[in-house]
């Protein structure tokens, strides 16, 4: 063979890791000299961005509109609220590990029926499970609180041996924003394996996919379980920010909030929804403070206006550059 | 058969006559669809290496009996046996895996990809395909393989164009390399030369008899000229039964052949 032309020439690729380092820089400063207000603020549009970013594998790239994510969320949530009122003295890593069982557990529990439906039928199904996820946690009240929900303190962070401390609200953000980098990394990673290929091509063509010899389903069912797992991580972030895990998050409409930052941000480029999220909350921040309650008639008319001039979102034009 | 053998790669060179056991054995094969009979008892015999030429007229069952042999229909009864083993309903993921590839009658790719990833997604399938962790582009063997079919199908120096953007012509030779890629021991062509020029289908024509020296190739052709010059043997299907069978000479030559063709 001769030496591989490159895909494409290595100016992009710099520009991109150029791009990515501005701004891990800027989240790195961001709490040092914003407000406390802001500062909270901040973190949350990272976790609320590692949701949306969760939910694009299976919307940009699996071509799934999950209307379940709700419930990954909050059984991340509230698994980490177990582990903090079970175990003592609470940890942090039992806090991630519960939520991430509870929360991959479900995703293959629901990714195991809803992936043999299509279209709108697969969205309308995980809807369906997440609203008994949202029952059972609602109305268990011995173990979930009921409507009330399940409130804790926050575990120390804590290297084993060398170093132990209180959460500070900017260590907090610092702790978020290495963990969502890391799972931004990983995820994009996973997109352009074998497998995130694989992925693309059922969005692209699912018939001929199946015809060149790989079992759909079973990717589906990979490619939801692994969503299920970052989603579930987001929750466990904002359960230890918010010192609580409540059913209000299980709710769908939460769901519906992720699948508006993946199209206000742009499906299928993994930065995109965190970009989405950005926009929505500081909008929704914005208008609430002027129109209280009446906030969402303008946030309705400015994501119709987004859909109809930017359909790609505000950062679909990225998208061929962000997957290579 | 090596599983890593590819199509570039001559094996022992199949002679058409010999009498070789049957690679592929349909047993009164039957589909209908409610009352409608789409296949009635077609049994056929295809020896490894040959060409099998399959033609008549619209709506005789070409189409159906591709997707019996494919797993994308389930046979109302009867038996599909490939290489000694029954393969009637299997799912086409499996069917695929067990070495048989389909190119379709309508232009079935991934548009939106290059036409190198075209026929790497294909290649892919059968190594490393769930592979996470690493970059698609580290696996250079799949990569490698995938620029090698594209070459056989003549389109080295098109991997980095879309497929959208190619040709007709190019597009239906794409699509044979996305079969080919699969690493097929029986391929099945649904109408490879349609809606091209005298030239592309002279070029697609010598591509197909290329690859069947190491394959058995099954083709539906509405050209009558493009399968009598190619296909060893030839069934003529009409109302979803086998009409006739036999070399292409006495196919022409065969009244009630005549007879059906005329009509439509």
């Amino acid at each position: 063979m001769t030496a591989m032309p490159a895909a494409r020439p290595t100016p992009p690729a710099t520009a991109y890791w150029i791009g990515f380092a501005v701004v891990v820089v800027l989240l790195i400063v961001a709490p040092l000299v914003l407000p406390p207000f802001w500062q909270r603020f901040a973190t949350e549009i990272l976790v609320w961005g590692l949701l949306a970013m969760s939910s694009d594998i299976l919307i940009g790239y699996t071509g799934m509109v999950s209307f379940g994510h709700s419930a990954f969320f909050g059984l991340g949530m509230y698994g980490a609220a177990t582990a903090l009122l079970t175990v003592k003295p609470p940890s942090l890593g039992l806090a991630l590990l519960y939520g991430l069982v509870a929360a991959g557990a479900a995703a293959v529990f629901v990714a195991y029926f809803a992936t043999r439906l299509r279209d709108i039928y697969f969205a309308i199904s995980t809807l369906v499970f997440s609203q008994i996820f949202y029952v059972i946690i609602f109305t268990w009240t011995e173990v979930t609180g009921g409507e009330n929900g399940l409130t804790f303190s926050q575990p120390r962070l804590t290297i084993p041996g060398i170093w132990s401390d209180r959460f500070t609200p900017v260590t907090f953000h610092w702790f978020v924003l290495a963990v969502v980098v890391l799972s931004y990394l990983l995820v994009r990673r996973i997109t352009q394996s074998p497998f995130g290929m694989v992925l693309q091509s059922i969005r692209e063509n699912e018939p001929r996919t199946r015809a060149i010899g790989y079992h759909v389903e079973r990717y589906k069912i990979v490619a939801v379980m692994l969503s299920g797992l970052f989603a579930g991580l987001s929750g466990v972030l904002y359960a230890l920010q918010n010192k609580f895990a409540a059913p209000d998050f299980v709710f769908f409409v939460v769901s519906g909030e992720v699948v508006i930052f993946n199209v206000m941000g742009g499906m299928g480029t993994l930065v995109g929804p965190f970009a989405g999220a950005a926009f929505f909350l500081l909008l929704r921040e914005g208008l609430s403070r002027f129109l209280t309650e009446y906030y969402l008639i303008p946030l309705g008319i400015i994501f119709i206006i987004m859909i109809i001039f930017l359909p790609q979102g505000l950062l679909g034009f990225l998208r061929r550059r962000l997957n290579t | 058969m090596p599983p890593g053998g590819t199509a570039q790669l001559p094996l022992v060179r199949v002679s058409n006559t010999t009498a070789r056991s049957p690679i592929l054995t349909t047993e009164a094969l039957t589909v209908r669809f409610g009352g409608l009979a789409a296949l009635t008892n077609v049994s056929l015999r295809v020896p490894a290496g040959e060409i099998r030429g399959i033609i008549g007229p619209n709506g005789a069952g070409k189409s159906t009996f591709f997707n019996c042999l494919t797993g994308v229909l389930r046979p109302t009864s009867g038996r599909i046996m490939f290489n000694g083993e029954d393969i009637s309903g299997l799912p086409p993921y499996t069917i695929s895996r067990k070495a048989i590839a389909r190119s379709y009658q309508i232009t079935n790719l991934l548009p939106g990809a290059t036409a190198l990833e075209n026929v790497r997604i294909a290649s892919q399938s059968r190594h490393h395909n769930w592979s996470m962790l690493r970059h698609h582009r580290a696996y250079r063997d799949v990569i490698d393989r995938a620029r090698a079919v594209l070459a056989d199908v003549g389109l080295a120096g098109k991997e980095d164009e879309l497929a959208v953007n190619l040709s007709h012509g190019e597009q239906r030779n794409l699509e044979i390399g996305i079969a080919l890629a699969t690493e097929p021991k029986l391929l099945c062509l649904d109408e490879p030369t349609a809606g091209m020029s005298v030239a592309e289908t002279h070029a697609t024509v010598d591509l197909i008899r290329q690859i069947a020296r190491d394959l058995t190739i099954l083709i539906v052709e509405h050209d009558m000229e493009v399968v009598m010059g190619l296909a060893h043997t030839i069934t003529v299907l009409n109302y979803g039964e086998v009409l006739a069978e036999g070399r292409p000479a006495e196919i022409q030559a065969n009244p009630r052949v005549q007879e059906v063709y005329l009509k439509t």
